[in-house]
């Protein structure tokens, strides 16, 4: 292990050291499987940070250990973390979500008591925390979005780089009416991790509360009009978290005395960090904060495995003084024909070779005619229709007309005379000679007689008809 | 063969490509695992089933003609084709899907719902592009790689949801496959045989011999017309006319007529011609062939 900054000696005899006392957290700040495809590599962003929410340095590749998964519960081992780079994470622009808390406690005062005058309210210190924040993001790529909660969750803006925009809709929060007045924090923590759909990049939600979660199943004895009978945990506000690959900032207006523990921990395991509200130096630094843990990230390359999955559970850990800690978010690995069967059948074989006979069969299909009696065949008519399309010539005159009597009728056609052409059948040269009583055409040239060979095509007053005698004339 | 004859069997031979290319993809999404990876695996996976299926088609060309030695050539032209189509077919498909996963939509809440199915269908779609198009790249013929990709887009996209929306109906995600194959191959067959239709201009109708009743659609710029079976209109069992005899060509959207080899006369309405525009219902005679232009 080498070792460059004296920070990093510290931490090293940490790690050496067990008995010593010292908290990791680790997140994953982005998955980025973009190249999974050509290269098959995944690369990870990792963030490790202190019990202070202060990012740790100088932790070298072997300290990390990445695993995958189908389901999220039974892992496979990467064996080789392929590239390592510390300091590499870098934004153009990060994405923020202030949440504020808007329940009944953060009308009181910053020691919790009771007050009318508004100045000395935690919200309105909380609005201009708001307002510091703002002033501080000094990346005009940078979005931001306002939320806040009490019994429910209530979104202002999604994410947007209209800074002022955001600063207008602070003072649409307003006093909750007593029903409203509960705060719903790990649940409305858990809703907004779904704010960032979409988005890329570093995800953060700035939340400010005095950290009490007092859900109102619970304290007002009714059903949630949303939560119904859910009562949300702490947990489920940092694994959705987690999963969206978002860390949560809290700045904490509880009383110094009794820190909120569980506002704490949901900072600090999605990698982030536990501001005080009442130290203003603190605030005015929050987004250097950030800026610094990005920076800080560990960016490691692995080569993914092919276990079939919609999405990909990766799972990145480090040993720590007091055990290992981990994390585990996933990334979008489904295929275009989806999972495999969970067991293959020889069934499977009917269908393939039951295909491939019925495409022979097919080519089998009857290529040539056989030899068929002499007969005419209607292809269109143009005004009207023929009774029977097919008729054979049988007899030594064959009568083509509108007559019903007719051996080929073509009815609702007034150019077509009753007996309009005859085909006459003479014995001894075996031959078929159509004459004309009407006008007709042969082959579309005017004829009165004329002797037929097979494939002839006579017109009778816009009716065309065939003559068909393979046998003879047709070859 | 009529016209509907033709759709009919395209339709099956659509049908049958999906049913036969269905338990080679199932064989090889099992063995997924162990593909050293997704590049490899994607091309694979497509190149087989691209294939299985452009043989399907490339062989219906030779069954609807009802000329058997077009057949194994078809098969294997298109089979080739297919490998090729397929396997940049799945591989587009595979960056699309993960393209609109990742990028677009990455949200856990409705990843079940909407992400899957919309990217998977797309990814379909891609793939049935691919595969659609390759029958019009064996044929040598613009329009019917257009109507192609047509069939294979729309086939995919349904195909695709089919198989998304019927896993949530049927759990078990073999049979919702073998679904989403038909759909495909049945939408690629029938593009083939419907649009190929509108988009013609016209039918050569054979009135004689081995081929009566058969039905040549118009629908390139340039068609030959003789004995070789390599011909767009072939003729192979016909006397007195060469293995080139003429060509139809279309021009400003009119059918013209030329004779190829003038030594061997072609007679329309009973008059000889070199070369001549053809009317609706003109009669033309090729050797011992008769063949009546219709429009439907």
């Amino acid at each position: 292990m080498t070792l460059k900054h004296p920070r990093a000696l510290i931490l090293s005899l940490l790690l050496f050291f067990p008995g010593i006392g010292f908290a990791l957290n680790i997140s994953l700040a982005q998955i980025d499987a973009s190249r999974l495809l050509v290269t098959q590599n995944v690369r990870v962003y990792v963030s490790v940070t202190n019990d202070q929410g202060m990012p740790v340095q100088g932790l070298e590749k072997d300290a990390f250990k990445i695993a995958e998964s189908s389901d999220g519960v039974s892992f496979q081992e990467i064996p080789q973390i392929s590239v390592f780079i510390p300091n590499a994470g870098a934004v153009s622009g990060m994405t923020f979500l202030l949440l504020i808390d808007d329940s009944g406690s953060m009308y009181d005062t910053l020691d919790g008591r009771a007050t009318t005058d508004p100045s000395l309210m935690r919200i309105t210190h909380a609005k201009d925390a708001v307002r510091t924040l703002l002033a501080g993001m000094t990346n005009p790529a940078d979005r931001v979005g306002l939320a806040y909660f009490n019994t429910s969750y209530h979104l202002l803006s999604r994410p947007t780089t209209d800074r002022r925009g955001i600063d207008r809709l602070l003072d649409g929060i307003q006093r909750p009416a007593p029903d409203q007045a509960y705060t719903e924090l790990y649940a409305s923590l858990a809703l907004a991790a779904q704010e960032f759909a979409g988005i890329q990049g570093r995800k953060a939600i700035i939340v400010l509360s005095d950290g009490e979660n007092y859900p109102y199943v619970q304290h007002a004895g009714k059903t949630h009009p949303v939560f119904g009978n859910r009562i949300f945990t702490y947990t489920e506000s940092v694994t959705a978290n987690q999963e969206e690959g978002n860390t949560i900032y809290a700045v904490n207006f509880g009383t110094g005395s009794v820190p909120d523990k569980n506002l704490k921990d949901i900072a600090l395991q999605t990698g982030g960090k536990i501001f005080d509200a009442r130290n203003r130096d603190e605030l005015a630094g929050v987004y250097d904060t950030i800026h610094q843990q990005v920076a800080g990230e560990y960016l490691l390359t692995y080569r993914a495995t092919l276990i079939p999955a919609e999405k990909k559970y990766v799972r990145a850990s480090i040993t720590a003084p007091d055990g290992e800690v981990s994390v585990t978010r996933f990334y979008f690995a489904s295929t275009v024909f989806g999972l495999p069967l969970s067991r293959l059948t020889l069934l499977l074989v009917i269908p393939f070779v039951l295909a491939i006979l019925l495409l022979w069969g097919l080519s089998l299909l009857r290529l040539e005619r056989k030899d068929e009696p002499a007969r005419l065949e209607v292809l269109q008519t143009q005004v009207g229709h023929a009774v029977t399309r097919v008729v054979p010539l049988t007899t030594a005159k064959t009568v083509i007309g509108g007559s019903t009597k007719a051996d080929l009728t073509i009815v609702g056609a007034p150019q077509v005379k009753e007996q309009h052409a005859t085909i006459l059948f003479d014995q001894k040269t075996k031959s078929y000679t159509v004459v004309g009583t009407g006008d007709i055409l042969v082959n579309n040239q005017p004829v009165k007689t004329r002797t037929l060979e097979s494939g002839d095509v006579i017109d009778v007053g816009g009716a065309v008809i065939v003559f068909d005698d393979e046998k003879k004339g047709g070859k | 063969m009529t016209t509907l004859a033709r759709r009919l069997i395209l339709l099956a031979i659509g049908l049958l490509s999906g049913l036969c290319a269905w338990p080679a993809a199932e064989l090889i999404l099992f063995l997924q695992a162990g593909f050293p990876s997704y590049l490899i695996f994607s091309v694979f996976l497509g190149a087989v089933t691209g294939g299985l299926m452009g043989a399907f088609f490339g062989a219906a060309e030779g069954i609807t003609s009802r000329v058997k030695s077009r057949i194994p050539t078809g098969l294997v032209l298109g089979a080739l084709v297919g490998l090729v189509g397929g396997g940049l077919g799945l591989l587009a498909g595979q960056a699309v899907l993960w393209l609109i996963g990742t990028l677009v939509m990455q949200s856990y809440a409705s990843f079940q719902r909407v992400v899957l199915p919309l990217s998977h269908a797309i990814g379909w779609a891609v793939l049935g592009v691919f595969v659609g198009a390759g029958e019009g790249v064996r044929a040598g013929s613009l329009k019917k790689i257009g109507i192609g990709i047509l069939g294979g887009m729309a086939g995919g996209l349904l195909g695709g949801f089919v198989l998304e929306y019927g896993r949530l109906l049927l759990p078990r995600a073999g049979i919702s496959r073998l679904f989403g194959f038909a759909v495909l191959g049945l939408a690629i067959g029938g593009f083939y045989g419907l649009i190929e239709r509108g988009m013609s201009f016209g039918i050569f109708r054979i009135l004689t011999g081995g081929l009566k009743g058969k039905e040549f659609l118009l629908n390139q710029r340039r068609m030959r017309l003789g004995r070789s079976p390599r011909n767009e209109i072939a003729l192979p069992s016909y006397e007195d006319l060469a293995d080139r005899q003429a060509q139809v060509r279309i021009r400003k959207g009119e059918v013209v007529l030329v004779n190829l080899e003038p030594r061997l006369p072609i007679l329309v309405n009973e008059q000889k011609i070199d070369e001549r525009r053809l009317r609706l219902g003109d009669v033309i005679r090729i050797g011992s062939a008769r063949i009546f232009y219709k429009y439907e």
